[in-house]
């Protein structure tokens, strides 16, 4: 009996994983190193096709549309049928969500929630402490930040101008990876976002159009 | 709740169907007299222009696609762009298709059972019978230019998805001009149809392939 404390402390710590190794700069490198920034600059609207594909093959397509503030950290978003169906429609305001509307399959009680802060995860740029700014072995360089739910992202790009954030859990556990082609010098052209749930599933975003808000009709929004 | 969300697409090709019949027939205003004159379409092809305004959108979103039918019941509702996706109906069986990795693959979201059950409200559009559907209230307006059917939901399905739908066709061409979904205050979907072709030979294959 006295061995199922040790039982579940062992489950419970090989759930965890290791978290990839960050160099530190050296003193030469530190002038060149900024963190990585796909991440809106200004207020903007983008819609995007999305693609849900679970083990490796398409199961459906849909609008995404999303409005979004980096600075206020407000945000709306909506998900419609290419019939023009609105299938879901939330807003998030001073950290509190609203839905007005939530159809089948987007009607469970944590996909609002979930999906904010994906879309949160993409758009804006991370909230909490930066704990560390430097290089993987690959070479690429990262940052990462722990989040005041202790969850931990780091956010990393290549040589080459391909860019990833990826979250893990409070305990190392990969749970998105977001993958930036920055085709056409717009970091939103493409963007690939994998989740490891339960049931992994992968979203495929192909940018249609980018809308200015009315304030700030100069956006950059994700371009470089 | 599924089944609401595929009969936002049944409407808009429903309705469509319907409006079409009053092209040859819109001289004679009434809904019995379209119901007897629905036999004569056997076939109908256009363009269409979809505008989706949302409070979200700062401008509305522009879609295009062409839309086919062959009676008694085939359709085919493709989307180009920007979202490229088709709709078929055809001896009984619907299949909606996505694009994706460069071609087109049949959309697994396990929508198309549904897609059945709302094939009667679709039939009863197809045989012109406007002021018959349960699911809507129907009246006709002469406008002058214009001549403007109106159909408003009495299901409670529709509640809080659409308020009213609007068909407006042209008194002096008697083409089809417009199809409003209108969902709330601040969200409508415009259909504007072009080039429409009724009653050409259209090949069996539009409702069998996909690409």
């Amino acid at each position: 009996m006295k061995l199922a404390p040790l039982i579940i402390l062992f489950l419970f710590v090989a759930g965890c994983q290791t978290l990839p190794v960050i160099k530190e700069p050296l003193p030469s490198e530190k002038t060149s190193l900024a963190c990585p920034f796909p991440f809106l600059h200004k207020p903007a609207t983008l819609i995007h096709a999305i693609e849900a594909r679970m083990a490796g093959s398409a199961k459906s397509a849909v609008i995404g549309i999303t409005s979004a503030n980096p600075a206020t950290r407000e945000l709306s978003c909506a998900i419609m049928t290419a019939e023009g169906m609105v299938l879901f429609e939330a807003k998030e305001s001073a950290g509190t969500l609203y839905v007005s509307r939530a159809l089948p399959p987007f009607d469970a009680p944590a996909f609002a929630q979930n999906m904010i802060n994906d879309i949160k995860l993409i758009f804006f740029s991370p909230e909490g402490n930066l704990q560390k700014a430097g290089f993987l072995p690959t070479g690429d360089a990262v940052c990462r930040w722990r989040s005041q739910n202790a969850a931990i992202i780091d956010v990393r790009e290549d040589g080459n101008d391909k860019v990833e954030i990826l979250r893990y859990s409070s305990c190392g556990k990969l749970k998105r990876q977001i993958k930036f082609s920055n085709l056409a010098n717009n970091y939103y052209q493409n963007i690939e976002l994998h989740a490891r749930e339960l049931a992994n599933y992968s979203l495929l975003m192909n940018l249609i159009e980018v809308q200015s808000l009315p304030a700030t009709n100069k956006n950059r929004t994700g371009k470089k | 709740m599924r089944h609401a969300k595929l009969s936002f697409l049944f409407i808009i090709g429903g309705l469509f169907l319907a409006a079409a019949l009053m092209i040859a027939h819109a001289a004679e205003d009434s809904f019995a007299r379209l119901r007897k004159n629905a036999a004569e379409i056997k076939t109908i092809r256009a363009a269409f222009i979809q505008t989706k305004s949302m409070k979200i959108l700062a401008k509305p979103l522009i879609s295009e696609g062409l839309f086919f039918f062959a009676a008694p019941d085939s359709f085919r509702w493709e989307y180009k762009k920007p979202l490229r996706s088709v709709v078929i109906n055809h001896r009984g069986e619907t299949k909606r298709y996505i694009f994706s990795s460069g071609k087109m693959v049949e959309d697994q979201s396990g929508g198309v059972q549904a897609m059945k059950i709302v094939l009667g409200e679709i039939t009863s559009w197809m045989s012109g019978k406007f002021d018959q559907n349960p699911s809507f209230q129907a009246a006709l307006k002469d406008k002058g230019e214009i001549k403007e059917i109106i159909m408003t939901p009495t299901a409670k399905n529709m509640e809080g998805m659409i308020e009213k739908i609007v068909i407006t066709l042209s008194s002096k061409d008697k083409a089809v001009r417009t199809v409003n979904i209108i969902e709330s205050a601040s969200a409508q979907t415009r259909i504007d149809f072009k080039n429409t072709l009724i009653n050409k030979p259209l090949p069996e294959s539009i409702f069998q392939d996909v690409e």
